[in-house]
């Protein structure tokens, strides 16, 4: 949902996950929907993001920071955010104890995995 | 020309619609002011943060009050 600024001078953190084909894609997607649920940011289109429209990348240029969540190493929203030089914050699934393609993605592995993610983001 | 304002109707927002008629009158542009308050509609060109400003379909800002000068540059850049 679109947020409104008046009231508040803190600009909201935008979540982007990339939700490939992979186990790891899956796990970047659900993994944002649960940081989302908690309240660090709100969850927008990384593939919106890819295609352009202007409306998503004023939106990322506003936001008060982007954590782009990629599954693998290939970092698709990683090259993304670089192409339009806009700041971001880079985490990869794969750096999280999850091998592509080959673990398996359990409710209990989204939540653990969010949880480091909420500790990293609070690091940076 | 049109010129949209996209916001639900917040008092930033109605700044931002009165920066914009302020500047559309300081150039010889023609162009029209509209006001866009649905949400989905907004969510439909991507914003996020509102208010934000849109020039032919186009957002130009997000989340920002622009000032006067400041849409007067936009303005002047997409004519």
């Amino acid at each position: 949902m679109a947020e409104c600024c008046c009231g508040s001078n803190v600009p909201v953190k935008l979540l982007y996950a990339f939700s490939g084909a992979a186990n790891t894609g899956y796990l970047a997607d659900n993994a944002a929907r649960r940081l989302a649920k908690l309240g660090i940011g709100k969850m927008t289109c990384l593939a919106a993001m890819g295609g352009g429209p202007s409306g998503f990348v004023e939106s990322a240029k506003a936001a008060g920071g982007n954590l782009v969540i990629d599954g693998c190493p290939v970092a698709c929203g990683e090259k993304i955010f670089e192409n339009f030089g806009i700041p971001f914050n880079h985490f990869v699934m794969t750096d999280y104890g999850v091998a592509k393609g080959k673990t398996e993605i359990t409710p209990e592995l989204i939540a653990k995995t969010a949880f480091a993610l909420t500790e990293k983001i609070a690091d940076e | 020309m049109k010129i949209q304002i996209l916001g639900t109707g917040c008092p930033k927002c109605r700044q931002l619609e009165a920066n914009a008629r302020e500047a559309l009158r300081g150039t010889s542009l023609e162009a029209s002011v509209e006001k866009v308050t649905d949400l989905d509609e907004i969510m439909n060109l991507g914003v996020m943060m509102t208010p934000a400003l849109a020039i032919d379909g186009v957002v130009k800002s997000a989340g920002k009050v622009l000032n006067k000068d400041e849409i007067v540059r936009i303005l002047q850049a997409g004519k």
